[in-house]
């Protein structure tokens, strides 16, 4: 059985919607404090909201919400990866938008603000995971700038921002410049294997 | 009365998503505006939504197509949420095809003379004063400009166009196909619609490690302060989305085929 993160919820419950939350995670707990994260807003909140996938395809994770009984039906997802692959954008499920790459980061940004002026919800968020999938394919420089107006954009319009983060494997210019744009911190990045 | 640093001019409100802060309220109104781009850097959504944003406040608008016929282009817009049907049937947003004018006119012929210039632009007036147009686009100004084979004529028509329009308080878009979009690039096909024009927008694709991503840039705007910088640009399906583009992103695009 699935085990969520109590102590998450009980952080999120003491953000604001104009604030930008990272998310540290390590790549043996990514799923289940991604899960313990998004859960909350969606069931607690009863946020709507967007999923940026750039580390899986979409469906991957529409799935991996399925197999633990979250119904994810309600958030739209902008799937960076399935592009990448012939026959990826192929799926199942209405509520997948595609990008060509994930290095087209003004178009990212677009798609998402698209999609959620069609948003019937009145609180949003927008869920970036993850930073270090971007990171593979975008210099340094640019991608800390890209995070920057993200991160902007999003309080701006009082939508929440959460983005999720591999510590160990985000560039430090990348790593420091979002230490300092995000309002809190949810750290899970450091696992300690008993 | 009003000093001059308070004095604004009236300004056609475009309605696209982040244009009109980027002209800091709209195109001067009665301007001519040039909308030059590459081939899929989406000149015509730009001047179709231009049209339907005016036609949703209740002005008469009318596009004329001169580089694909009515019926195709109207089924290519179709799949734009801002788009409605009705709003062709119900007169707001008229329709005219450049192959059916010319046949109007009596104008059957490869290439036209100083005469022939004028019964057209006189058609064009004509039409605009006739349905009391406040918004106009013509797609494109480069296809109508092929048959008039000296540069002085194509100076000539414009000109005259442009300044009989302006006179009607009309605002035009005249959109203009160019094959490069860079800074050492002419913004029009015959190097003189550029200088005729009271604005000037450029639209082309950035390539970014084998990607395209298209781009705006308002190089020049008579009658308003207005960005300069690039632009990012979506054609979702409620319209033109535009965003700054990244600094540095302009940067790594720089050895992009289309950047050199």
């Amino acid at each position: 059985m699935f085990e969520f993160d109590q102590n998450i919820a009980q952080q999120l419950s003491e953000v604001s919607l104009n604030s930008s939350v990272q998310v540290r995670v390590g790549n043996s707990n990514a799923f289940s404090v991604t899960a313990s994260t998004i859960i909350p807003l969606m069931q607690m909140f009863e946020m709507g909201g967007v999923y940026i996938s750039a580390s899986r395809g979409a469906v991957e994770i529409i799935q991996a919400f399925e197999a633990i009984g979250i119904d994810v039906s309600h958030i739209q997802f902008v799937d960076l990866v399935s592009s990448g692959i012939l026959g990826g954008t192929d799926v199942p499920y209405n509520n997948v938008h595609f990008v060509d790459s994930p290095i087209m980061l003004e178009s990212i940004l677009l798609r998402t603000l698209y999609i959620l002026q069609a948003s019937q919800s009145p609180r949003n968020f927008v869920f970036l995971d993850s930073v270090n999938a971007l990171a593979i394919y975008n210099e340094d420089r640019m991608l800390a700038e890209y995070l920057h107006i993200f991160i902007n954009t999003f309080r701006q319009r009082e939508i929440l921002s959460v983005v999720i983060n591999v510590p160990d494997q985000t560039p430090p210019l990348v790593l420091s410049n979002l230490d300092l744009y995000c309002t809190d911190l949810i750290d899970r990045g450091n696992v300690v294997i008993m | 009365m009003q000093s001059p640093s308070t004095y604004q001019r009236d300004r056609c409100v475009t309605g696209i998503h982040g244009l009109d802060e980027i002209l800091r309220g709209g195109i001067p109104y009665g301007s001519t505006v040039l909308a030059a781009g590459t081939c899929g850097s989406g000149k015509t959504t730009l001047g179709m939504e231009f049209l339907v944003r005016g036609a949703l406040a209740g002005e008469a608008c009318a596009h004329f197509t001169a580089t694909e016929p009515s019926v195709k282009l109207l089924e290519n817009i179709r799949q734009y949420q801002f788009f409605d049907m009705n709003m062709v049937d119900s007169g707001l947003i008229n329709v005219f095809d450049m192959d059916v004018l010319y046949s109007w006119l009596g104008l059957d012929k490869a290439t036209f003379d100083l005469d022939d210039v004028h019964a057209l632009i006189k058609a064009i007036v004509d039409i605009v004063n006739t349905i009391g147009v406040t918004r106009l686009v013509i797609d494109s100004v480069t296809t109508l400009c092929y048959k008039i084979k000296s540069d002085q004529l194509i100076r000539d028509f414009l000109f005259t166009l442009g300044k009989k329009l302006a006179t009607l308080g009309c605002t035009t878009i005249l959109i203009s196909e160019i094959t490069s979009a860079t800074e050492n690039a002419h913004w029009s096909s015959f190097g003189v619609e550029e200088a005729i024009a009271d604005g000037i927008i450029v639209m082309g694709d950035n390539e970014r490690m084998g990607h395209l991503l298209r781009f705006l840039q308002v190089v020049k705007m008579r009658g308003t302060s207005h960005s300069r910088a690039k632009h990012a640009i979506e054609l979702t399906p409620i319209g033109v989305m535009l965003t700054p583009m990244l600094k540095w992103g302009a940067q790594i695009d720089s050895t992009s085929r289309w950047g050199q």
